[in-house]
């Protein structure tokens, strides 16, 4: 029983460690793969792929927009959202149960769903409104909502948000200084959890900046792989160990303080 | 005197529902509208449509691959919950595992597409490996872009998820329960038929429907690896990518319909199986 678990174990860990270690060597190593033989298993290693890619003008413009939405995002995720959240938290509790199910909804209306959606009705009505890139930052908030939502709701829980209103107001602060000075410099870990998994997705989002044309990171990666295999490989593995770099702070951040990422926001 | 809804409440929550309405709703509503109104006039005829030839067998393949894919993750992923909650040692394993499933849970998309493609690929390095040993990968009919190449890229999502939804369940499996069983004379079979599985089912189900969305909204890897898949989200695409005759748009919106319904369905189902955990959990 015991040798059948850890070989279960391993042959999982092997699913989920080899396909990262053959990009890195697609990623870094010169030599195709046809002409790899044992003896050449150390020959041709330079990171010059990567280095080509960070140098494509191209390539610099969708990081850039990449990185602005990804800003743009986290801030109107944490200026809607943090408000609703804190107040339902503390005045109408009998509200969680709304919110819950509203920041559920992402889940219902998958991006390339709501895509179709949007080119139904925006396209007419307000066609300048999808011409500019920025347009993907409202949609980008929606779909973190499952993540964001809970985190920055965990958070509020965590440090007792209910207590700490009752006391600030006794006190006589209005709710506008609660918010920002009791309640924010409390929760800075599920505020940082929030904005990081907001990021995450951003940085992986491509069904939609694809589908409404956009130039993101995602949409840029796929394209440029096609003409620069082994330089579109390493900067997939650059994108993917960055994503997991964030994704992992979060959780982290979220650990140290006895909160759970909950699993796909659910 | 507290009102039943205060001010400050209605003055931030009515941004965020109006954000979440023209953003979501608006969308929906009337992508809906559009669906019941072929060509401008009431009917059904575009929903009809949807079901049909090439467009059924969409459905077909997206929910076989989604069903798949949730059923093989969802075993695999309760399983390594299982074996991590029956291993106490070494200790780094359990939190390296918990924290890489996080990750890993949310690492569709394109690179990962990349990633297979560079060891099982036609020119993988496990394709040479495997080759070298003397199986031939593409002379076995195992290819990326096919249904069975393409779940076993999904289990890269599917195994971590299914793990993060287990943990929990898992974890509240106590040890005295399997000693209480075994005192009063149950074989271990006995301990697993009538109290671990009656326990971990409910949650189990609810993260298999959870893995059956996952998988069915994918889009990105897929794309990748076989843009000309016979799978809705695809479908969808091509139909919403011009070169189409005037009038297949209302297909579109009629088939995304349907994939919203088949979702909102299977959410339903999970939060009432969630609230059944939750009464079990309690009592």
């Amino acid at each position: 029983m015991r040798v059948l678990r850890n070989i279960f174990l391993a042959a999982v860990a092997l699913y989920f460690l080899v396909p990262l270690l053959a990009m890195a060597r697609f990623a870094f190593q010169s030599v195709p793969v046809v002409l790899l033989t044992p003896d050449k298993l150390l020959q041709g290693w330079s990171i010059s792929g990567l280095l080509d890619v960070f140098a494509n003008p191209e390539f610099q413009k969708a990081a850039i927009t990449s990185l602005q939405l990804m800003v743009l995002s986290i801030l109107v995720t944490l200026v809607l959202l943090l408000p609703v959240a804190a107040l339902v938290e503390i005045r109408a509790p009998r509200m969680r149960t709304l919110m819950a199910g509203i920041t559920l909804l992402p889940w219902v209306v998958p991006p390339i769903a709501l895509v179709v959606g949007v080119a139904a009705t925006f396209r007419n009505t307000v066609p300048w409104f999808l011409a500019s890139p920025y347009s993907l930052v409202p949609f980008y908030v929606l779909w973190a909502l499952p993540f964001s939502y809970r985190a920055l709701d965990a958070g509020l829980r965590a440090i007792g948000a209910r207590t700490l209103y009752e006391a600030a107001r006794v006190m006589g602060a209005s709710t506008f200084t609660i918010i920002v000075r009791v309640l924010v410099p409390n929760m800075v870990g599920a505020i940082i959890a929030a904005s990081v998994l907001t990021a995450a997705l951003v940085l992986g989002e491509f069904a939609f900046a694809a589908l409404l044309l956009k130039e993101t990171l995602p949409t840029f990666m796929a394209e440029f792989q096609r003409s620069e295999p082994r330089a579109g490989m390493a900067l997939a593995l650059a994108v993917m160990l960055l994503t997991a770099f964030i994704i992992w702070i979060g959780v982290r951040v979220l650990r140290r303080r006895g909160m759970e990422l909950q699993a796909a926001g659910v | 005197m507290r009102r039943r809804f205060d001010t400050a409440t209605l003055v931030v929550a009515v941004p965020f529902l109006a954000f979440v309405g023209l953003f979501l709703f608006v969308p929906t509503i009337g992508l809906a509208v559009k669906a019941f109104t072929p060509g401008g006039t009431l009917g059904l005829s575009a929903m009809q449509r949807a079901l049909e030839g090439s467009y059924r067998t969409a459905f077909v393949n997206s929910i076989s691959l989604s069903l798949t894919s949730a059923l093989i993750g969802g075993v695999i992923g309760l399983l390594v919950a299982l074996s991590l909650h029956s291993l106490s040692r070494p200790r780094w394993l359990r939190s390296t595992v918990d924290s890489w499933f996080a990750v890993a849970a949310q690492l569709g998309g394109i690179p990962l597409a990349f990633a297979f493609i560079a060891a099982l690929g036609t020119q993988g390095i496990i394709t040479k490996v495997l080759g070298l040993a003397g199986v031939s990968v593409t002379e076995s009919g195992f290819s990326l872009s096919e249904f069975w190449g393409l779940v076993l890229v999904y289990l890269y999502f599917q195994i971590p998820l299914m793990f993060l939804v287990m943990m929990p369940a898992v974890g509240g499996l106590r040890q005295t329960w399997s000693e209480a069983a075994s005192i009063m004379g149950a074989s271990s079979a006995r301990y697993w038929r009538s109290v671990a599985l009656p326990l971990l089912i409910p949650a189990f189900l609810g993260g298999l429907l959870l893995l059956f969305v996952n998988a069915f909204a994918a889009y990105a890897t897929a794309y990748v690896l076989n843009p000309g898949a016979q799978i809705v989200p695809l479908q969808i695409r091509f139909l919403l990518q011009g070169n189409v005759i005037t009038g297949e748009q209302d297909l579109a919106y009629a088939i995304v319909l349907w994939t919203i319904t088949l979702l909102l369905a299977s959410l339903i189902l999970v939060a009432l199986l969630q609230r059944r955990t939750a009464k079990w959990a309690s009592a």
